[in-house]
This record gives C-alpha cells, sequence and structure tokens, in this order.
C-alpha cells in the first residue's frame, strides 16, 4: 500500500504559541514544527481514507483481469478502456444510465415546480388552514421510508403503477417534496413584499406574480434544492429495487445489483460498472460541493 | 430532518374587501394541490395502507386480502430472527454513534484549527457520502474479498498473515465489518454538522479563556462542548437513526449473512414480503419498527425545539 503524500507546512507559516514560546526559542521552534507537521499528517492520513477506496474502484476499473486477480500491482500497468465497454454492453449500463438520466431529470424538474408552488404559497400567502398544512408536511418527514416500502409497493400494485416509470417517478417526487417544500418556503419568506406589491397594483396575477417575480428571486434556493435532490434520486434504491422486475427500466443502482446477480462478472468489469453509475455523481459533486455540503449541514439543524 | 418554526409572525394585513380574502385562499390551495395530492396519494395512503396491512393476508399478486386479526403480529412476536436483526441495528446505529461521533468531532475541530487547505479537507472528507449504498457496498466487498480484497493482500504483504480473514463471511468478524463501513460512509455528516457548529461559536470565547491561562482540554470542556451540545444531540440521533435504517450496504455486502449476523429489519421486512410472500407480516414488522423510528425522531424535534427556545 503507499504512502500518503505528506504536506509539511512551510515555516513561515509558524504561529506563536503561547505556552510553547516561553521555553528555548530553538528547541520550541522544533516543537512546533513537529506539531504542525503531525497535525497536516493526520488531516492527510483521513483524507486518504476518504478518498482510498472510490480512487482504487477507478484504477481497478481498468485493470486486465489476469492483473487485478494475481494483484501484481495496485496500479494498472496497461489501461483496459474496454472493460468499460463490456460494462455498457454486456452489462447493459446503455440502459440503465439513461435509464437514471431520465429519472433524475424528470423527477428533480417536478419537485422544483411542486415544491416552488407549494412553498410560496406557504410563505407569502394567508389562507385558513396554513398552519395544518405546514404541521403535515413536518409531520410527513417523520415518517420513515424503511417502514413504509411495503405500503407504497400495495398502493401502487392497486394503481397499476408497479413496474412502470410513471409509478417510479410519482414516489420519488412526493418523496423529495416535503424538504424541497421546506427550503423553497424559506427563500420566498425572505423576499421584501414591496415587489409583490407593485406586481399586483400593476395588475398581474398571482400566477405572474409568483412566475415572474418570485421564482427569479428564489433562484438560489432552486439551485440547492435541485442538487440535493439530484444526488438522492440518483442514489435511491431501495424503491427501485421494490418497484422494478423489467431490466429496461431499472436505474443504475438497481442495474447494479441486477448485474451481479444475473451474470457474475467478473471483478475488473464490476468495477468499471460501478465507476460508470458513480462518475455522473463525482462530476455533480465537484462542481456543487458547496450547495450540498450547506445544504445537508442547514437541512439538518433547521 | 428539518424543522422551520412554523409559519412566521402572522402579519396583520389589511384587504380590500372579503371576497378578495377569500379569493387568495383560494388561491393559495390551487398553488398547493400538487403537493397535497402527490403527498396524499403516495405517502399519507400508503401509510394508512401499511396499517391496514399488517392486520390483513397478502400474497403480493392477488386482490384478494383478507383480515386475520392479530396474526400478522403474534408471528412477528415469535419470529428471532426479526428481533435480532433489530438488535443489529442498534450496533450498528451505535458504533456509529460513539465511534463516527468521536471521529466526526475530532476531525470538525481539526479542519476548523487548520490555516490552510480547510476548504479541500471539508470537501474530501464528504465524499464518502455522496455515494449510494449500492456503490459503497460494491466498493467493500472488494476491498474486503478475503482472495483479492486490498485488505487482506496488505494483511498478507507486511507480514501479518495471521490477521487475514474472510472478513464478510465469518461471524466473528462480519458484523464489526459491516459497522466499520458504516462508520466510513456516514461519518462525514457528522462532521459538516459540527464543523458548521463550531464556526459559530464566537472567537472571543477562546480569546478570553487564552488570556485567563486556561489549558487546551478546559478551552474544549468549557466552551466547545458546552456550545456544541444541540448540534452532539443532533448528530447523535441522525446517526442512530441513519444505522437503524441501514439496508442497501448490507445487502450488497453480506445479504445478512453468514447466517443471520448481519440481518437488519429493512432487509428481514425486504425478505419476508418479495422472497417469502408474506406481505401482511412484512407490513407488521414495518409497523412496529416504524414506531421505534418515529420515537426517535419525535424525541430529536422535541430536543431541538427546546433548545432553539
Amino acid at each position: 500500500m503507499q504512502q500518503p503524500p505528506k504536506i509539511s507546512a512551510p515555516p513561515r507559516a509558524l504561529r506563536v504559541d503561547f505556552h510553547s514560546s516561553r521555553g528555548n526559542q530553538l528547541t520550541s521552534k522544533a516543537r512546533i514544527f513537529t506539531r504542525r507537521f503531525a497535525f497536516y499528517a493526520l488531516l492527510v492520513l483521513v483524507a486518504f481514507v476518504a478518498l482510498f477506496p472510490i480512487v482504487s474502484v477507478l484504477l481497478g476499473s481498468v485493470q486486465k483481469a489476469q492483473e487485478l486477480y494475481s494483484g501484481s500491482s495496485f496500479f494498472p500497468t496497461t489501461f483496459e478502456w474496454n472493460n468499460y465497454v463490456t460494462a455498457w454492453n454486456d452489462g447493459n449500463f446503455k440502459t440503465f444510465l439513461p435509464n437514471s438520466l431520465f429519472y433524475t431529470v424528470i423527477a428533480v424538474i417536478g419537485i422544483l415546480i411542486v415544491a416552488s408552488m407549494a412553498g410560496y404559497a406557504l410563505a407569502r400567502i394567508e389562507f385558513p388552514g396554513s398552519k395544518v398544512v405546514m404541521f403535515l408536511i413536518l409531520a410527513i418527514m417523520i415518517i420513515p421510508a424503511p417502514a413504509s416500502f411495503i405500503a407504497v409497493y400495495k398502493v401502487l400494485v392497486n394503481m397499476h403503477l408497479a413496474n412502470t416509470r410513471q409509478g417510479y417517478i410519482l414516489v420519488l417526487i412526493a418523496e423529495g417534496l416535503p424538504l424541497s417544500i421546506m427550503i423553497m418556503r424559506s427563500f420566498f419568506v425572505r423576499q421584501p413584499k414591496e415587489l409583490e406589491e407593485a406586481a399586483v397594483l400593476d395588475g398581474s396575477s398571482s400566477f405572474g406574480v409568483f412566475w415572474r417575480i418570485m421564482l427569479p428571486l428564489a433562484r438560489p434556493g432552486l439551485a440547492a434544492v435541485a442538487v440535493i435532490e439530484a444526488l438522492h434520486v440518483w442514489n435511491e434504491y431501495l424503491l427501485a429495487l421494490v418497484i422494478f422486475n423489467d431490466d429496461s427500466l431499472m436505474p443504475v443502482q438497481r442495474g447494479l445489483t441486477r448485474f451481479v446477480s444475473a451474470e457474475t462478472p467478473q471483478t475488473n468489469i464490476l468495477l468499471a460498472a460501478t465507476a460508470i453509475s458513480v462518475l455522473p455523481i463525482i462530476v455533480l459533486y465537484l462542481f456543487a460541493q458547496r450547495n450540498i455540503t450547506q445544504g445537508i449541514a442547514e437541512g439538518a439543524v433547521k | 430532518m428539518a424543522s422551520t418554526p412554523i409559519a412566521g409572525k402572522a402579519k396583520p394585513r389589511s384587504f380590500a374587501s372579503k371576497p378578495r380574502h377569500r379569493r387568495r385562499g383560494l388561491e393559495a390551495y390551487l398553488f398547493l394541490l400538487p403537493a397535497l395530492v402527490l403527498i396524499g396519494v403516495f405517502t399519507l395512503i400508503p401509510f394508512v395502507q401499511g396499517i391496514v396491512l399488517s392486520f390483513q393476508s397478502w400474497d403480493g399478486v392477488s386482490t384478494d386480502t383478507p383480515f386475520v386479526g392479530l396474526d400478522n403480529y403474534l408471528r412477528v412476536f415469535q419470529d428471532n430472527i426479526f428481533w435480532s436483526s433489530m438488535l443489529n441495528a442498534v450496533i450498528f446505529g451505535a458504533v456509529g454513534l460513539v465511534i463516527g461521533g468521536a471521529v466526526s468531532l475530532g476531525m470538525a475541530m481539526a479542519v476548523n484549527k487548520a490555516k490552510r487547505f480547510s476548504a479541500f479537507f471539508r470537501t474530501v472528507y464528504y465524499v464518502p457520502g455522496v455515494f449510494s449504498v449500492v456503490v459503497v457496498g460494491m466498493m467493500f466487498s472488494w476491498l474486503l474479498d478475503p482472495r483479492i480484497g486490498i485488505l487482506n493482500r496488505f494483511l498478507g504483504a507486511i507480514g501479518l498473515d495471521a490477521l487475514q480473514h474472510n472478513w464478510l463471511n465469518e461471524p466473528d468478524t462480519a458484523v464489526w465489518a459491516v459497522a466499520a463501513v458504516f462508520v466510513w460512509y456516514h461519518w462525514g455528516f457528522g462532521f459538516l454538522l459540527f464543523l458548521a457548529g463550531l464556526q459559530d461559536i464566537p472567537k472571543e470565547y477562546y480569546e478570553a479563556a487564552e488570556l485567563d491561562g486556561a489549558s487546551p482540554w478546559a478551552r474544549f470542556r468549557y466552551i466547545t462542548w458546552p456550545d456544541l451540545a444541540p448540534v452532539t444531540t443532533i448528530v447523535s440521533i441522525l446517526t442512530l437513526l441513519g444505522g437503524l435504517k441501514i439496508f442497501g450496504t448490507v445487502l450488497v455486502l453480506t445479504n445478512g449473512g453468514p447466517g443471520y449476523h448481519t440481518e437488519v429489519p429493512t432487509l428481514r421486512i425486504y425478505k419476508e414480503a418479495f422472497q417469502f410472500h408474506r406481505y401482511g407480516s412484512a407490513a407488521a414488522m414495518s409497523v412496529i419498527f416504524g414506531l421505534g423510528l418515529v420515537a426517535l425522531s419525535l424525541f430529536q424535534l422535541w430536543i431541538s425545539r427546546r433548545s432553539n427556545a
């Protein structure tokens, strides 16, 4: 196994520490340096542990089968891109990946439209029963998915929506709504009243005010909801496992377990398949990591 | 889970006339209609349906679901595997709580203190949290594979062959291997919350304490720890809930095995329904399991309300 690269703090970053500066100047400098070095070594070590599994999956996904099974090298000596072709065709990821993209795009658009409308009403319109609706939404967030998936399946069977794209998307939207409505509502609440009132005086309809004035103002909220829900929908597994029988309808997470049970693929092919299913998430995280990390921290503490 | 204080301050607003007021109310419900319909059909109806189904017998296909009274519950109460799966879930939650909590708090303090690269470390530490349960399962079934897994190869390479195990298939190691994967997967969540909490503590507190000559331990004990208390509570409960709900990762890593050593409630419910076709008793398990989860969530809401007030 490789040693993690060590980052040593440049000496000019030395900070005078209250306790150690009391002693001999020279030894205390050395001590501060050692302490800082240990401090950053720990940070790097933990970063290494966090990244090691995905890095090893990516490296293994381009290795030849013999090389991987023999364990002769951790790094690929030749790049076997054919693994990806095999996973794409034989593993049927040519079907699973577009399916996942479709479910994610449609469900996120659905969530954005429905949640922003509901969030707007709850933030800006006074109406009888608003407190009841708010309470209902908060209460629903408490119902845990693992305890209700059997019943969701039963309802879908009753509605002839089991093993259909529509059924999966509708449940995904419904699952994402409570948190998204709360996020959108908190963005609408912060907007000034004046713009809205001016538009009403100009004769705009309520929907016009919402669509042309309020929605553009709440763009950061829409972005936060889109990123968090895209992550959630792409990674969803339990419902996909329960709802789908047809390979042609399955998203990548379901497809990945399907691939293992149906084909027992070689490890390097399976790693390529895993990489295919995770690459879109890595790209999303690289571009929107601030949105994601902040959204998660705020969403939980609110 | 989020809880916003219910509907801001009710502002006194003058309405031109009563009909207009009523029209605004109608409009509000038009805006809410899609959300209410979707939540009603796909969340509330299943909620009721689940409770009803727990008193019925259903094979998953037929339209006939006869009532069987408390039969499902009696079966579940005698199902030792279900109860041991509940115990496993508690073990995963507890390990995540203690070890994951300690790691995430420690690393949050370190990153908060780091003068350089703190944004980089923050981003990297949350990386495991963005993977799906299936991907995490796939990664670690490979890394922990007895023959070609990197862990055993590493142990062999440094001469510690004696420590090699068939990690996921030996009763003694399987539970702890899954727990370790759970900690690796989830600690970044607590880390983000702790880091946000630490950044909210005023720097002046520490400066004042340092002038008074307080030791690092005293600063932690009398400033950091009490100020973080609300965050610690939320992280603890959400981690515990995460441990109880664990499913996909276990399905991929061990499928509950060897034997039933790593069985967890959600997996048990899934098998009861989709392998044994006893949907009624699966629903009864869901009700019992769900009650536990709801109790924990309510406890969390109560705590966070109290600390906000």
